[in-house]
């Protein structure tokens, strides 16, 4: 992994929802080592970035290159975190029990957690601080423990780059320290984060690339470059609504509905 | 014995199993549609499971306590068949909420212990109390055939109570479903407005089971109101119109279940039964119901895809137009040359030409085809559009190679309100980032 | 009727002489060929406790019950369906049902049917999911009924699929319950890890490059397969209750997912013991005959009653004190 290397590479991706474009003809380039906050209003496709860079969802077309590959090849380079909203917290399952999923990607199929995958497990909670609720059960967690242990398991992934979908929302000042901290650190060892964040007052503070979104693509750069009023204005600004509803127009005539 | 169709409503044998249905069906319908805007369709289907040891029960104790009749036992079936119901909405309700269970299997689980407790129940009837055993069991799958007058005249007061009901509390039962947050600050009662929804759910399933039986009513609740649904967005409406499907359906069950097998031994098969009526009715409701998800007018799957053919011809038709606008003024071009432009075939093409000479889009002189001064005005806008939303997309921050495709498919979406947002925002552009002239609008 | 050693016993007989005639069969000196009607009962019911518990936790847990349950009701079409394309060909008794290879079969393609005509109505008709279950699995075990009339003329056959024949049990059901509780066992256990991030972290485990669709088929199929084991002897709606009831009240009493499933698996054995000698009890000291099927669903919503009491992080009690 090379630190100018081109971390992720996207051209010309575009991404439909039944039907709808939720992402338009996205073309950008980002290189290694950054931590790169994916700024954009509300619906403006900052999720569905990050989950058909996975192949979560299915692409309409482009093409998705994380360190020249595309992401079936360097799956285990990539981890994900989720929004905590997406996971169901009454599962039966202690802290210790999630944050060892992080290994089942590298385990495949049927085969089972060893005991050096524990000890990674153990130690992973310990660097988010979470190692007293290993037992835990997980809905007895509040919102920021449950944030580091998603982060935890990010951890034990042993990735490359590192795809986050809001880790901040929803959680305590304390909490979003710890992670910022976790995440330089992360930088510092050479690796790539993507964050989805919600909270423009704080982009030119914790992060050092910025991505703005509103179905297309509004900019991508260095915050200092690109991060400005102007840029600000197209991507939550009022002409951006009218990309929505030429987005439900389009759905309308191709699904046929009056 | 060939059934006419106004025998069903006149016969002493048929009628109560006929109209009996048809209002059960109505009841069903109403609430139906009640369940289905709140998500709650499969309701129908635990609480219908729930009735079965409501009615076995009551069925036991009334003879001995009360009096053996007939009557007396329909009345208090119906009373058992709704307290139980209403103990298994509790039930629910404190699962979901107190227990934190996932609301399907609140649902399942409630559904299965308490038709568990009333299979428990008549299994100790079934030798002590043979003759109520045998009446009981119809509860099952229903068996509309023995429904008597007297069922017909409660079904009816039930019904009537239904209706009412429904139709004193539309405007706040429509604006509670609507926006709950609002119809509180509005002083809407929503939880006076959801007991009476549940209550009117369980009385719905108390006369229906009786007809369709425990396990297929909650079909009955949920084709009519699905439905409906493809035919209009208005809740008055869709009460309307489910009412009616539940009511046709009622009495196609009952109409199908003799006459089929009829036409089957007039054609020349054994068929010496009658198909079971609960299930008919059920099939009819689930036919129309097909029938509506195909050809509804609006939300049809027909009618979306013919739309959908429609649009895709329109794109073709300007296409060509634009073609031709760009070859310029006056210009003139042999069919040999449209043939080569696109991969249509021959024949297509002839008939392309054909339709936009018809549409007076194009004419044709000495074997020449041109556009007319109609075509030219449209095919102007069209690349207005086009040109426009490139301006746009640049505008965003696209690259201008990369604007082409999308203005593309755009130029036959943008309607003119949003031919004139876009001109107002970018302030009416000549050019295109192309730096092609944008044709001006014509007004 | 008196070669049965349990005729006329009182509940706690029927429980020492059931251990004691364990023993016997496990050590060899009482054959197999010789377990009496009531021994039958009990093992069937704890192998449908046995796959209720598998199955049923990841089917609580994905949320997944309302499909289970109108795959048990769909299944009845696949059986008559079955049972007509081969009348011709075989010379079966009907009343003892078909070979188990050909009900097998025919639950697997009900269960697949069911499941994708049910995300068809959702995704290309634009359906509500809880309409798109509904009508589905009515309108098809309507179909059932009614094909069940028209071919047999004989509509017990339909009450038989909703409240089983638990009397009517024999040894031959024990093998085949016991062939399918092993063929559940096996599939969750060699794929238990995928499972359970499955059914928790969808997310986690599409960008891990597992098949979702093909574990949520999977347990469709499972559930199709172990619905026909249960069918017979508890009936399809009762059998709702083994796979929902179990994993529910497991869940109140434990935190962690292996022992959830140990839990239900436990908890349904008990309920089928008890529920089978207060049967027998039942009949020889008061006369009354009982539906055993009955009673242990009963029972089973008695155990969720008391977990609910006494849940040590959700009862009832506990939040009093």
């Amino acid at each position: 992994m090379k630190n100018n290397e081109c971390a992720l590479k996207v051209e010309q991706l575009t991404v439909n929802y039944d039907k709808t474009p939720v992402l338009w003809d996205i073309s950008f380039e980002v290189p290694g080592g950054k931590l790169v906050g994916i700024i954009g209003p509300n619906g403006a496709g900052k999720s569905t970035l990050l989950k058909s860079l996975l192949d979560m969802t299915p692409q309409l077309s482009g093409k998705v290159e994380f360190f020249g590959e595309p992401f079936k090849k360097v799956r285990r380079k990539v981890a994900y975190v989720p929004q905590r909203s997406s996971v169901d917290w009454d599962f039966p399952v202690t802290a210790f029990d999630v944050v060892l999923m992080g290994r089942f990607g590298k385990l495949g199929l049927l085969k089972w957690p060893v005991a050096a995958d524990r000890e990674a497990a153990r130690h992973a909670l310990e660097m988010v601080g979470m190692l007293p609720f290993a037992e835990r059960q997980i809905s007895q967690l509040s919102g920021g423990q449950q944030q580091r242990l998603f982060i935890a398991r990010a951890l034990l992934q042993d990735a490359d780059i590192y795809l986050m979908d809001e880790p901040f929302s929803g959680v305590d000042m304390a909490t979003e320290q710890a992670i910022i901290a976790l995440m330089d650190a992360l930088k510092a060892k050479g690796k790539t984060l993507f964050v989805v964040h919600h909270d423009l007052s704080s982009v030119d503070r914790y992060f050092d690339w910025v991505i703005m979104l509103n179905t297309c693509l509004i900019a991508c750069g260095p915050v200092a470059e690109v991060f400005h009023a102007e840029s600000i204005m197209r991507a939550f600004g009022k002409e951006g609504i009218l990309l929505g509803e030429a987005a439900k127009l389009t759905q309308t005539k191709t699904s046929g509905i009056n | 014995m060939n059934t006419a169709f106004l025998d069903f409503f006149i016969d002493p044998v048929l009628r109560a199993p006929t109209i009996g249905s048809m209002l059960m069906c109505l009841a069903a319908s109403f609430v139906g549609v009640l369940a289905f805007v709140r998500r709650r369709s499969l309701l129908g289907e635990a609480l219908s499971h729930c009735a079965y040891p409501g009615v076995v029960i009551s069925a036991l104790i009334t003879p001995l306590f009360f009096s053996a009749s007939e009557e007396a036992l329909a009345l208090a079936v119906l009373i058992g068949a709704f307290c139980s119901g209403v103990i298994g909405l509790w039930v629910i309700d404190k699962l979901e909420h107190r227990f934190r269970v996932s609301d399907d299997a609140a649902l399942c689980f409630v559904l299965a212990i308490f038709f568990g407790v009333g299979v428990l129940v008549a299994s100790r009837i079934q030798i002590t109390h043979a003759l109520i055993y045998r009446k009981i069991q119809v509860f099952i799958y229903g068996q509309a055939a023995t429904m008597t007058d007297s069922h017909v005249y409660m079904y009816s007061g039930l019904v009537l109570l239904s209706a009412t009901i429904l139709f004193c509390f539309y405007r706040e039962i429509q604006v509670s479903f609507f926006d709950r947050q609002f119809a509180k600050s509005i002083g809407i009662r929503t939880r006076l407005v959801d007991r009476v929804l549940f209550f009117l759910l369980v009385l719905a399933i108390v006369i229906g089971i009786r007809s369709v039986g425990v396990v297929l009513m909650a079909g009955m609740l949920i084709s009519p109101a699905v439905a409906a649904r493809q035919f209009t967005h208005s809740l008055k409406w869709m009460f309307c119109i489910a009412g009616l499907v539940g009511a046709v359906s009622g009495f196609l069950g009952n109409f199908f279940s003799i006459a089929l097998p009829e036409w089957g031994k007039k054609a020349g098969f054994d068929w010496d039964f009658i198909l079971p009526t609960g299930p008919m009715i059920l099939l009819s409701s689930v036919t129309i119901c097909f029938f509506a998800l195909f050809f509804a007018p609006d939300r049809g799957l027909l009618s979306r895809f013919c739309r959908i053919v429609k649009f895709r011809d329109r794109c073709i038709l300007e296409n060509v137009l634009k073609s031709m606008w760009r070859k310029g003024e006056g210009a003139k071009v042999s069919f040999k040359e449209f043939a080569s432009w696109a991969s249509y075939s021959q024949f297509f093409t002839f008939f392309l030409l054909l339709r936009l000479r018809r549409q007076g889009w194009m004419e044709k002189k000495q074997n020449l085809f041109c556009l007319t001064s109609d075509g030219r005005l449209r095919a102007a806008h069209i690349v207005r559009l086009h040109r426009l939303w490139e301006v746009y997309l640049v505008h965003m921050g696209q690259k201008a190679e990369k604007v082409h495709r999308s203005a593309e498919e755009m130029e036959h979406i943008i309607t003119p309100e949003l031919e004139k947002e876009l001109t107002d925002l970018l302030k009416d552009p000549r050019q295109d980032p192309h730096h092609q002239p944008i044709p001006r609008k014509e007004v | 009727m008196n070669l049965n050693p349990y005729w006329g016993a009182g509940f706690f007989h029927v429980l020492a002489l059931f251990f004691k005639r364990l023993f016997l069969f496990l050590t060899g000196q009482l054959s197999w060929q010789q377990m009496a009607s009531d021994e039958v009962q009990i093992f069937v019911l704890v192998l449908l406790s046995f796959a209720s518990a598998l199955i049923g936790t990841f089917l609580v847990l994905k949320r997944m019950t309302m499909l289970a349950n109108s795959l048990s009701h769909t299944i009845l079409l696949g059986i008559v369906i079955a049972y007509v394309v081969l009348l011709p060909f075989s010379q079966e008794n009907p009343s003892h049902g078909l070979s188990i290879e050909v009900l097998l079969i025919a639950s697997l393609i009900t269960g697949v049917i069911t499941t994708v005509l049910t995300q068809l109505m959702t995704h290309l008709m634009k359906l509500q999911e809880d309409a798109s279950i509904g009508l589905i699995f009515t309108s098809l075990f309507a179909l059932g009924i009614i094909a069940v009339t028209v071919f047999t003329r004989n509509a017990h056959i339909g009450i038989e699929a909703i409240m089983g024949n638990i009397d009517a049990l024999h040894f031959n059901d024990l093998k085949i319950m016991g062939l399918i509780g092993a063929v559940d066992f096996v599939v969750i256990m060699l794929f238990f890890k995928e499972f359970k991030i499955v059914s928790f972290d969808s997310g986690l485990a599409r960008s891990c490059g597992y098949p979702i669709q093909f574990f949520n088929y999977l347990l469709m199929v499972l559930t199709s397969a172990t619905a026909i084991g249960a069918f017979r002897a508890v009936g399809v709606l009762l059998f709702l209750a083994f796979l929902v009831g179990l994993p529910l009240t497991a869940r109140l009493l434990t935190q962690r997912l292996h022992k959830m499933i140990l839990l239900a698996f436990v908890i349904g054995t008990v309920c089928s013991i008890v529920a089978v000698a207060l049967s027998r009890h039942l009949l020889s000291i008061y006369k009354m005959p009982l539906s055993t099927s009955g009673l242990v669903v009963t029972l089973i919503g008695c155990t969720y009653f008391l977990a609910c009491l006494f849940s040590p992080h959700r009862g009832i009690l506990k939040r009093r004190s």
